[in-house]
C-alpha cells in the first residue's frame, strides 16, 4: 500500500488509487470536472492539475491528479502559485465561452462552474472584446424524453458520453466536431432513452443537461434535502428527497456502493409524482353507523376511529379477520400489523405486490435487478406471510382440537377470489398497495367484507369505499426500514411532517395495539426495530441507531422461498 | 562539404519504385543483415547510431524500441509508422514515400524484427493519395517478392504490413490520437501514461516512428552506426536530415543535408531569398516551432542548438519570410490552423487556441488594444504545458515568439489601428 503525501498530509492508500481519491482521504479537495469515480479517466478538463514530486524530484509539468496514480515517495502539492495559476487559467477558459446565464439556469446553486470559480477563479473577465462562441439553435435540444441539452453551457467534459458508453452501455451520446466547435449530441436516428438516462443530468457538472421533469421546477438552493430510500421497486436505491415545505421536487440518487452506487433509474425518479397526482387522505373517515354499508361519511378524530376499529376487531363473529399488507409497508409496520393479527387470532395475512419491468441498477458487484413495484415485499412478508399465526389460533382454543385447519385467505384469494365475503373485518394496511386498489373489480371484491378498514396516504378508490379510512404518512413522512431484493435492510427517516391528521402507520398501529395491551402504546419506529432485532433472528445484532448508512445484509441467505421458511421459524413465541 | 545523399538517393530514379529496381540499388540487404542479427543487437546498433526521431520531438529511436516489453513472446506487438504528415510547411515524408517506398518498407521491417512485432501499420495522411497508391503497390510487390508475409526473406519471421489512410485531421499525427484513429475511434489523443510502448494500438505495446526515422534504419545497418555518427554536429545530433524549405526562397523544396548545417547554408542551397528580398524571420521546424529572427541566420539546424535558441527543430519544415511579411498576420494564420485542428477534448487547447485566434484576428483587423500583447502571452502561458497532448504546446509556440521577438509589430498594429503591411487575402 503506497504512502503518498498531499500538501504535507501523508496517507496510505490502496495501490491504484489516484491522487484525487487520495486527497479526499486527507481532506484535500482537488477540483475536477471530467473525473468521475465510475467512469474512465480521460484527463481532459485539466482542472485537477497538481504539482507532483517523485523521489524528491519535481516533474517538469503539472500533472492531472485524476490520471496520476498515488505511488510510494510521491509528494503532491495543490497550493503552489503554479497550481493556482493553472486552476485560475482553466476556470477562465471554461467561462469565456460560457453564457453565464445562472439566473435562468436550473443548475445554479449546485453548479461546478459556480463552485470552482468562487474558489479558484478570478473575479473579472479578460474576454471582453471578442464574441462568445454559441451554438445557435442548440440551446434546448431534447436528447430524449428525460433530458434536455443546452449546448451553450456545456464544458465538454464528456462525462455524459462516457456514462452512456460505460454504465448504461447504450451508447446514444457522442462527441461531434472539433476544437472550439465541439459538441455533445445523440448519434443520428438515436435518442437518449434508456432506463438510466436521467443519470447523465446528475453527472453533468454544469447546466448543459437538465432534467425534463425538474426543469424550472425550483431553485435548488431553496430545496431541503433529506436522505431516503426510493420506493419504485425492490432494489432500494438510496435517494435524497429534495422538497420545499413538503412539496417534493425531485429525487436524486445518493451514493451507496452496496446498492445503487451513484445511479438510479428514471422510473424511480418519477415515483414521487404519485404523491401529487393521487388525492391525499387527510382525515379519519367513518361511514355511518356501525355495520351499515351505505351510511353517510363522517370525519372523526383518530380516537373515535381507532375505538371503532378496536371494537370491531374484538367482536368475535363467525367471519374471518384478514390483514392485507403491502410491499410499501416498512418492516416495523408489518411487524406491528402481525401483532395486531395475533390479537385478532388471525392467520389470514398476505402481501400483494405488482411485478415491474425488472430494470437493473449497475453497481460494482454487477448490479441489482428490481422485479417488483414495491420496496419491501420481502420485509413485509417476513411478518405477514399467509398462514403465519395459524398455530396461534389453535392454542387460543378458538378452534377445537379436532377441527380441520381453516382455509387461509391469502392475497390471491382476497384480490381475485371471493375471500373478502368471508371476512368479518378486512384490514387493508395500505390504500395504495398496488394496481389492485385502483381496479374497480378488485375494489368491489374487497368491499364484500363486512367491515373494511383501510389505512393509507392515498384516497384511492379502495379508501373511498372503506368503512373506516385512516390517513397515514407517505414514506417521505415517516421513519422505517426496508429490505431490498438482496435482503439488505436499509433505514430511512422522515423528510418532512405529514399533513393534516395523517400520522405514521407505526404510531397508528401502536395506538390501536395499546387498546389491547397498554405495553404497546406509544411505540415509535426505532423502538419497534429494536424489538424486532431482539426477537427475530434475521435481525439479530442490529439496532436502529447502529444500522450502517449503507444498510446491512440480513442473516438469512438466498431465495425468497427459503427466506419465507426461515421467516416462519423466526416468528415470536406467544406470551 | 561534399555530402552524398542518403535518404533521397533514389529520388529521380523511377526504377526504385519497383522491387527489382530497389534491389539493384542495394535494397533489402539491410533487412537480410538484420535478420541474421539478434533483435537486441539491432536495437543496440540503432541506439549506438544516435538516431533521433525525425517526427518532431527528437526522441532517440533506439531507446524507444528498447522500451517495448519483451517478456511474453505471445503478446502481440505493433509498429505504427507515422506518415500523417500534416503540419503546415512539412512535405519531407511525402517525398520519401512517393519516390522510394521500398526504403520505408525495409525500415519498417527491420524495426519490426528488432521489437519482435508481427504487424506494421503505415498510417498515411488521407490527402496523400498518390503516396498511398505507390505504397500499396510496393507492399504488393514486397509480398509477392517474399519480403513480407509468412517468411520474411526465407526466414521464419512473419510480418504483415498495411497502409491505413487517415481521414484528414492534424491531431491524428499525434501518436495516441493516431492509435485511436487506427482503432476506428474518434481521433483524439489519450491521456499519458500509459505510454504507447506499454499500452498502444489495440492495447498492445506499440512503437510509433516517423517515416524519415524508419528510412534511416536500413542505412545504419548497412553502413554501421559509426558512419552514421560521423554525419552531424555532435554525439546527440547525428545523421542525414531532410529539410523542407518553403516561403520566400528561390527554390522551395525538400533538401537533404547533414544535420547541423547552418540556416545560411541551407538558404543558399535553396537559391537564396526570393527576388533578392531581405530575410525577416524564419520558422525552423514547422508551424508549431517558435519563430526565429533574421539575426539568428547562422544557427546550426540541429535538435539541441535550435532548442537552445528557444525554438525547436521539430519536423525541420523551414518557412522563410521576407520583409513584406506581417508577423501578426502570419501568426494569426497559424493560430487559425491550430484552432481548427484542436480536437476539442481538453480545455486549455480547445478554448485557448480559439481565444488566441480571436485576439490575433482583432489585432490584424486594426481593433487591437493596449495590453493585447500581455493578454496573448498570458493565455499562451495557460495553454502551454497544461494541455493533454502536444498540440496545445505547439499552438503556443508561434504566439509566444510573436510577443517576445516582435513586440514592435503588435505595437504598430495597435497604434496605427490597422495592419501596416500590404493587403493579402488571407482572411
Amino acid at each position: 500500500m503506497p504512502k503518498v503525501t498531499i500538501n504535507d498530509r501523508t496517507v496510505e492508500v490502496e495501490a491504484g488509487t489516484n491522487v484525487i481519491e487520495a486527497g479526499v482521504k486527507v481532506g484535500v479537495q482537488i477540483p475536477h470536472y471530467c473525473y468521475h469515480p465510475r467512469l474512465t479517466v480521460v484527463g481532459q478538463c485539466r482542472m485537477c492539475l497538481v504539482e507532483v514530486w517523485q523521489n524528491g524530484k519535481k516533474l517538469p509539468k503539472l500533472q492531472t491528479a485524476c490520471s496520476t496514480t498515488a505511488a510510494e515517495n510521491m509528494e503532491v502539492r495543490t497550493d503552489t502559485p503554479e497550481v493556482r495559476q493553472a486552476q485560475a487559467g482553466m476556470m477562465e477558459f471554461f467561462l469565456i465561452n460560457h453564457p453565464l446565464d445562472c439566473p435562468i439556469c436550473d443548475q445554479a446553486g449546485e453548479c461546478g462552474l459556480q463552485d470552482y470559480s468562487f474558489k479558484h477563479g478570478v473575479a473579472f473577465s479578460r474576454f471582453q472584446f471578442e464574441d462568445k462562441r454559441t451554438y445557435p439553435g442548440r440551446e434546448r435540444i431534447p436528447l430524449g424524453p428525460n433530458v434536455i441539452l443546452n449546448m451553450n453551457r456545456c464544458i465538454q467534459c464528456t462525462r455524459c458520453v462516457r456514462f452512456t458508453h460505460e454504465v448504461s452501455k447504450t451508447g446514444e451520446l457522442g462527441f461531434f466536431n472539433r476544437g472550439a466547435r465541439t459538441e455533445i449530441g445523440t448519434f443520428p436516428g438515436k435518442e437518449l432513452d434508456n432506463p438510466l438516462s436521467t443519470c447523465v443530468v446528475d453527472v453533468c457538472p454544469v447546466g448543459a443537461l437538465t432534467s425534463t421533469r425538474f426543469r424550472f421546477a425550483e431553485r435548488v438552493f431553496y430545496l431541503d434535502k433529506k436522505p431516503s430510500i426510493c420506493t419504485g421497486c425492490d432494489v432500494g436505491c438510496n435517494i435524497t428527497i429534495e422538497h420545499r415545505r413538503g412539496d417534493i421536487k425531485r429525487y436524486k440518487p445518493r451514493f451507496n456502493p452496496e446498492v445503487n452506487d451513484y445511479w438510479m433509474c428514471d422510473y424511480g425518479r418519477s415515483t414521487f409524482e404519485r404523491y401529487k397526482t393521487v388525492p391525499r387522505l387527510r382525515a379519519c373517515r367513518m361511514r355511518g353507523q356501525e355495520g351499515e354499508k351505505t351510511g353517510t361519511e363522517t370525519m372523526g378524530s383518530w380516537k373515535e376511529a381507532l375505538d371503532l376499529v378496536h371494537r370491531r376487531l374484538r367482536l368475535r363473529t363467525d367471519g374471518a379477520v384478514a390483514f392485507l399488507g403491502s410491499g410499501f409497508l416498512t418492516n416495523e409496520e408489518a411487524w406491528l400489523a402481525a401483532r395486531l393479527a395475533d390479537y385478532a387470532g388471525s392467520p389470514h395475512r398476505g402481501v400483494p405486490v405488482d411485478l415491474g419491468a425488472g430494470w437493473t441498477i449497475p453497481n460494482l458487484q454487477g448490479g441489482i435487478t428490481g422485479t417488483e413495484l414495491a420496496p419491501n415485499r420481502r420485509g413485509a412478508e417476513l411478518f405477514l406471510r399467509p398462514g403465519s399465526g395459524i398455530e396461534l389460533e389453535e392454542t387460543l382454543g378458538g378452534a377445537g382440537n379436532g377441527k380441520e385447519k381453516p382455509q387461509v385467505l391469502d392475497p390471491d384469494e382476497l384480490l381475485l377470489g371471493d375471500g373478502a365475503s368471508k371476512c368479518a373485518v378486512l384490514v387493508v394496511l395500505d390504500s395504495d398497495f398496488g394496481r389492485g386498489a385502483y381496479t374497480p373489480e378488485v375494489v368491489e371484491r374487497l368491499r364484500r367484507a363486512q367491515f373494511l378498514v383501510v389505512l393509507g396516504w392515498a384516497d384511492s378508490p379502495l379508501a373511498k369505499v372503506a368503512d373506516v379510512a385512516l390517513p397515514v404518512a407517505t414514506h417521505a413522512e415517516k421513519d422505517g426500514t426496508f429490505v431490498n431484493a438482496e435482503w439488505r435492510v436499509q433505514r430511512f427517516n422522515a423528510a418532512f411532517p405529514a399533513p393534516g391528521q395523517a400520522r405514521s402507520t407505526v404510531e397508528a398501529l401502536a395506538d390501536l395495539l395499546g387498546r389491547f395491551d397498554a405495553k404497546w402504546a406509544g411505540l415509535t419506529a426505532d423502538k419497534v426495530f429494536d424489538r424486532i432485532a431482539s426477537e427475530v433472528p434475521a435481525f439479530t445484532g442490529h439496532t436502529w441507531h447502529t444500522l450502517p448508512a449503507t444498510g446491512s445484509a440480513l442473516h438469512v441467505p438466498g431465495a425468497h422461498t427459503a427466506m419465507s421458511d426461515a421467516a416462519a421459524e423466526t416468528l415470536p413465541e406467544v406470551s | 562539404m561534399a555530402f552524398e545523399r542518403v535518404l533521397t538517393r533514389n529520388v529521380g530514379n523511377r526504377d526504385a519504385l519497383t522491387l527489382d529496381g530497389y534491389r539493384k540499388t542495394g535494397g533489402y540487404e539491410a533487412l537480410a543483415k538484420a535478420l541474421k542479427m539478434e533483435p537486441d543487437a539491432v536495437i543496440e546498433e540503432v541506439k549506438k547510431s544516435g538516431l533521433r526521431g525525425r517526427g518532431g520531438a527528437g526522441f532517440p529511436a533506439g531507446m524507444k524500441w528498447g522500451f517495448i516489453p519483451q517478456k511474453d513472446p505471445n503478446q502481440p506487438r505493433y509498429l505504427v509508422c507515422n506518415a500523417d504528415e500534416s503540419e503546415p510547411g512539412t512535405f519531407k515524408d511525402r517525398l520519401l514515400m512517393e519516390h522510394d517506398p521500398h526504403q520505408l518498407i525495409e525500415g519498417c521491417a527491420i524495426c519490426c524484427w528488432a521489437v519482435r512485432a508481427a504487424t506494421c501499420y503505415i498510417y498515411i495522411r488521407g490527402e496523400y493519395t498518390k503516396a498511398a497508391a505507390i505504397l500499396e503497390r510496393a507492399l504488393k510487390d514486397a509480398y509477392e517478392g517474399g519480403i513480407l508475409g509468412d517468411g520474411v526473406l526465407g526466414s521464419n519471421f512473419k510480418l504483415d504490413m498495411y497502409v491505413h489512410r487517415g481521414a484528414g485531421a492534424y491531431i491524428c499525427g499525434e501518436e495516441t490520437g493516431m492509435l485511436e484513429s487506427l482503432e476506428g475511434k474518434r481521433g483524439q489523443p489519450r491521456v499519458k501514461p500509459p505510454f504507447p510502448a506499454v499500452v498502444g494500438a489495440f492495447g498492445a505495446p506499440t512503437v510509433i516512428n516517423n517515416v524519415e526515422t524508419l528510412c534511416n534504419v536500413p542505412h545504419i545497418l548497412v553502413r554501421g552506426a559509426d558512419w552514421f555518427k560521423s554525419i552531424g554536429t555532435d554525439e546527440r545530433n547525428t545523421g542525414p536530415k531532410l529539410y523542407a524549405i518553403s516561403g520566400h526562397v528561390e527554390r522551395p523544396g525538400t533538401y537533404e543535408h547533414p544535420i547541423g548545417i547552418t540556416f545560411r547554408e541551407m538558404l543558399e542551397a535553396a537559391g537564396g531569398m526570393w527576388r533578392q528580398g531581405t530575410l525577416k524571420a524564419f520558422i525552423p521546424g514547422g508551424a508549431s516551432a517558435p519563430i526565429l529572427k533574421a539575426s539568428e541566420i547562422d544557427i546550426k539546424m540541429d535538435f539541441d542548438t535550435v532548442a537552445k535558441a528557444g525554438s525547436m527543430l521539430g519536423s525541420a519544415a523551414v518557412i522563410v519570410m521576407d520583409e513584406t511579411v506581417c508577423m501578426v498576420r502570419s501568426v494569426a494564420r497559424l493560430a487559425k490552423f491550430f484552432n481548427h485542428e484542436s480536437c476539442g477534448q481538453c480545455t486549455p487547447c480547445r478554448e485557448g487556441t480559439n481565444w488566441m485566434e480571436l485576439v490575433l484576428k482583432r489585432l490584424e483587423h486594426g481593433e487591437g488594444r493596449e495590453g493585447d500583447a500581455m493578454l496573448l502571452k498570458s493565455v499562451a502561458g495557460n495553454v502551454g504545458g497544461n494541455s493533454l497532448c502536444a498540440l496545445g504546446d505547439a499552438a503556443v509556440g508561434p504566439v509566444k515568439s510573436l510577443v517576445e521577438r516582435f513586440p514592435e509589430e503588435i505595437d504598430a498594429h495597435v497604434r496605427e489601428r490597422r495592419c501596416p503591411f500590404p493587403e493579402y487575402r488571407y482572411f
